[in-house]
């Protein structure tokens, strides 16, 4: 028998592994788990933007654009999976608490780089800690990572090793680092002992200058018109088949300035992702173009950032005086009693929504506490709650007026264009004239809104805003009565009232317990004061529908901002104009 | 002749420059009266007040309104527009880019408007028949009461899909374009057609009707010619309508002109920009309508007589 040339052997043998690796790293949905999700490697996808960064230094800008420069462009130690709710390695590939829960020593993942090219190393943890807490740099989310007013210590014990050391135990534990986006000292490190952290990595600092962990790179800014992002060669993380990430080869965003222009380029192709919700007006034809393969829609899961009404309980302000029982909680607790939560859900929502009576939908997890459901529709109820104040039709109008003849009328500031929120706010006004209740609603654009709220002069607000977690401690600033989202009275120096200093409490120890059966019998008890005294008044709590064009591949979608474009280094499409 | 049109010109040009600072100037006032300013947001998110008045402080919005309207007037000459608060660059460049944009736009919706709208509005006055001249008619009356930010909203949803005949990709001119300068090429057209059909009735038309002179020449030469004053006329008030739609169009179509800058300044209450884009559209305004004055005072002297 003639033997076969080991020449020939290798030559076979090289090919067929070349053609397994190349059918294994690069066929679109081959083999089973997450390539099923898989398009190929390569090409862009364009996402039509409603906002635009003020700044590219995360630590010192806590709105939503800045937040996603950052999630696209830098990489923080453990990362909050915003689909599952559990934290996952990233930086810190693994990590080791004290029985305490006080300390924690993580351990760094090895061979990272900047997008440079320059090594990552403990020293750039420690900088990044020191630039959070820095007084002359006033971080803009360092006080949603004080625990009992404190600061997290971070030292590094070698160039692979850190220690987080917790000034008070802390039941959200390591899920606080997915905020902090870890930055380069070698970049920043003048600028901090400068004094000019503040200012640095603005919107006119050149791109080259901007380096990160994440997996992209700034590549193009043109102001008010789009901001480019090319893949970042040194990003780090791999898929589970060896694929290095992000599967993209760039990401823009391109900035719109109107809710219209921004579904219909998603209509038109234009657009493969937006930046915010599908408004519910607009899911039938987007509907029908997925039902034409053209794209994708979503259901994310209940909102955890529904809107919410509150009324100013700021007892400097003019209500307080002028019209005391526009401060009374019976005010409140006939209002929600006497709202058809049914008819927002099905006007405004068109049925994708749940009734909700409270701040923690379903869309919260596992802290969302079935018992606590909102109250019934009892408007007779809320009638003598009214009556018991003194709030009674005098003068036969069909109107109640207060104890010195006046109408009981509010005025209801909203959001000017925010269709769900003026439609809302419609309905509300009606159904309170139907138990003599007044509603001037008055859309106000967001702007002059703040303004008359942090002037206290407003009666009542419709509004919303949105949450970055699922666990309440993360937002102690809304339960808190020194919290600066505790909008019906913010900030306040010590608790106003018996109930307020009673949430204080339970939060506090809701947020120190590490035990989270206890951590959840808290919440609920939180809850229950929450609903006692109805500060807020939540009515519908809608689904988050999300919509990507049909070529969009392994989209994980959220009900936490930024929904789709969390997880942007596993996004991939299905045609990808320059394969890798 | 040159002595008259000279003064015609110095006045008309003092004229267009105070109304281009009266103008910038109260944008200015008015974005910095309303209520709320460039870092009302910071007041939900700032760690303390301090920030927030450092911020006020640094964009000047600490100090009373006549001064900030004094320090951008007293820019104005050393072509400084002042920082935008929304995009932390000079406003001079940022405008210069974006009118730049804004000038192609409307340059060439003012040329295909006057190409079709001259052209169309001929053909209808003097030229077709009564069949034709009823389907030009409606076609232009139906383009003529839709707004250029409806139009723009009905050629986006055609342009919607794979079989689109317009492409509607973000720095592509077609769509806007079009949805500029169709309802422009509508009203002057119209304007056409009537003075068109006016023309025709001239004396020396008819005369060179009844000595043979052939149709196609009598409508395309001496009748266009005659024709064209109404046109000129409003040719100011057209340049006026084109910045004034451009701004709803650069939206809708997301066109990076001077109107979509305009429109980032007022949401996000950046005084210096709202203030600069006014400045280069009123300028623009102004420019167009002194351009149309002088042609239309070369063409006729009683125009300069008036003056």
């Amino acid at each position: 028998m003639k033997k076969t040339p080991a020449i020939l052997v290798i030559f076979i043998t090289s090919a067929l592994a070349g053609a397994g690796w190349y059918y294994v790293t690069h066929r679109a949905g081959a083999g089973a788990g997450d390539d099923a999700a898989f398009g190929g490697l390569g090409g862009q996808v364009t996402v039509a933007y409603r906002s635009e960064p003020r700044t590219f230094n995360r630590l010192v800008a806590a709105q939503t654009a800045e937040d996603l420069v950052a999630r696209l462009t830098q990489a923080t130690l453990v990362r909050l999976n915003r689909a599952t709710g559990e934290i996952e390695p990233r930086l810190a590939t693994s990590w080791t608490g004290s029985p305490d829960g006080l300390t924690w020593t993580l351990r760094l993942a090895d061979g990272v780089s900047f997008s440079d090219g320059t090594p990552f190393t403990s020293a750039d943890v420690v900088f990044t800690f020191q630039a959070l807490f820095d007084e002359r740099v006033k971080s803009e989310i360092a006080t949603s990572l004080l625990i009992e007013g404190k600061a997290p210590q971070v030292r590094a014990v070698d160039a692979s090793t850190v220690v987080l050391i917790l000034p008070a135990t802390y039941g959200p534990g390591l899920s606080l680092l997915d905020a902090v986006p870890i930055l380069p000292r070698h970049k920043l490190q003048a600028s901090l002992e400068a004094g000019t952290f503040r200012e640095a990595w603005s919107v006119t600092t050149p791109l080259s200058e901007i380096v990160g962990l994440g997996p992209f790179v700034m590549d193009r800014y043109v102001p008010g018109e789009r901001l480019a992002f090319r893949r970042n060669p040194n990003f780090w993380l791999k898929d589970d088949r060896g694929r290095a990430l992000p599967y993209l080869d760039s990401i823009e965003l391109q900035f719109v300035a109107d809710v219209n222009t921004e579904v219909l380029r998603l209509q038109n192709g234009q657009a493969d992702l937006t930046s915010a919700q599908v408004r519910f007006e607009d899911l039938s034809a987007l509907k029908a173009l997925e039902s034409r393969g053209q794209l994708t829609i979503y259901d994310a899961g209940v909102s955890i950032a529904p809107d919410m009404m509150w009324f100013n309980l700021h007892p400097a302000s003019s209500t307080a005086s002028d019209r005391p029982w526009l401060q009374d909680a019976g005010l409140r607790q006939a209002i929600s009693e006497s709202v058809d939560r049914s008819a927002l859900v099905n006007t405004v929502f068109l049925g994708e929504a749940v009734e909700i009576g409270g701040p923690i939908t379903p869309g919260h997890k596992s802290w969302f506490a079935s018992e606590l459901a909102p109250p019934p529709l009892n408007r007779a109820a809320a009638a003598q709650r009214l009556s018991a104040m003194g709030l009674i039709d005098r003068n036969g109008d069909g109107m109640l007026d207060d104890a010195r003849g006046r109408p009981v009328r509010f005025s209801l500031l909203t959001q000017k264009g925010h269709t769900v929120r003026e439609r809302s706010a419609a309905i509300l006004q009606e159904q309170l004239r139907q138990i003599g209740i007044g509603v001037d609603v008055v859309p106000l654009e967001v702007r002059t809104m703040i303004e008359s709220w942090s002037k206290n002069a407003y009666d009542a607000i419709y509004f919303a805003i949105e949450f970055d977690s699922f666990d309440p401690a993360r937002h102690l600033d809304f339960w808190l009565s020194s919290g600066a989202f505790h909008f019906w009275h913010p900030r306040q120096t010590s608790p106003a009232t018996l109930w307020e200093a009673s949430l204080d409490e339970v939060m506090r120890k809701q947020a120190t317990t590490l035990d989270p059966a206890e951590r959840r019998r808290l919440f609920v008890e939180a809850q229950k004061v929450l609903a006692a005294n109805v500060p807020v008044l939540y009515f519908a709590a809608p689904k988050v529908m999300l919509a990507t064009s049909a070529r969009v591949r392994g989209a994980t979608p959220s009900v936490l901002v930024p929904h789709l474009l969390w997880n942007a280094e596993r996004l991939s499409v299905a045609d990808p104009v320059t394969k890798r | 002749m040159r002595g008259t049109l000279g003064r015609f010109l110095l006045w008309r040009l003092a004229g267009a420059v105070a109304f281009v600072l009266v103008v910038s100037s109260t944008s200015l006032l008015l974005v910095r009266l309303a209520p709320g300013d460039a870092v009302s947001d910071l007041k939900l998110t700032a760690p303390d007040a301090s920030v927030v008045e450092s911020a006020r402080d640094r964009l000047g919005l600490n100090r009373p309104a006549w001064q900030q309207l004094f320090a951008w007037l007293w820019g104005l000459p050393q072509l400084d527009l002042g920082t935008s608060s929304r995009f932390g660059r000079s406003v001079g460049p940022l405008v210069l880019d974006r009118l730049a944009n804004t000038g192609l736009l409307a340059g060439l919706a003012l040329l295909i408007a006057t190409t079709i709208g001259i052209t169309l509005g001929t053909a209808s006055g003097a030229w077709l028949g009564a069949t034709g001249r009823r389907s030009v008619g409606i076609a232009s009356v139906a383009l003529v009461a839709c707004p250029p930010i409806l139009f723009a909203l009905l050629l986006l949803t055609l342009a919607s899909g794979p079989n689109a005949i317009v492409s509607s990709a973000p720095g592509d001119l077609a769509l806007p374009l079009l949805a500029l300068g169709l309802p422009l090429a509508a009203v002057i057209e119209r304007l056409q057609s009537r003075a068109a059909s006016d023309a025709l009735q001239l004396p020396h038309i008819r005369v060179a009707a009844a000595r043979g002179v052939p149709n196609s020449r009598l409508v395309w030469v001496h009748t266009l010619r005659s024709s064209l004053s109404p046109v000129l006329g409003v040719y100011g008030i057209i340049i006026g309508t084109l910045f004034s739609g451009s701004v709803a169009v650069e939206v809708i179509t997301t066109w990076p002109g001077i109107g979509r800058l305009m429109l980032d300044g007022l949401q996000s209450r950046d005084v210096n920009l709202v203030a600069g884009c006014t400045l280069a559209g009123a300028g623009m305004i102004a420019l167009g309508n002194l351009a149309a004055d002088l042609i239309r005072a070369v063409v006729d002297p009683r125009v300069r007589e008036a003056v």
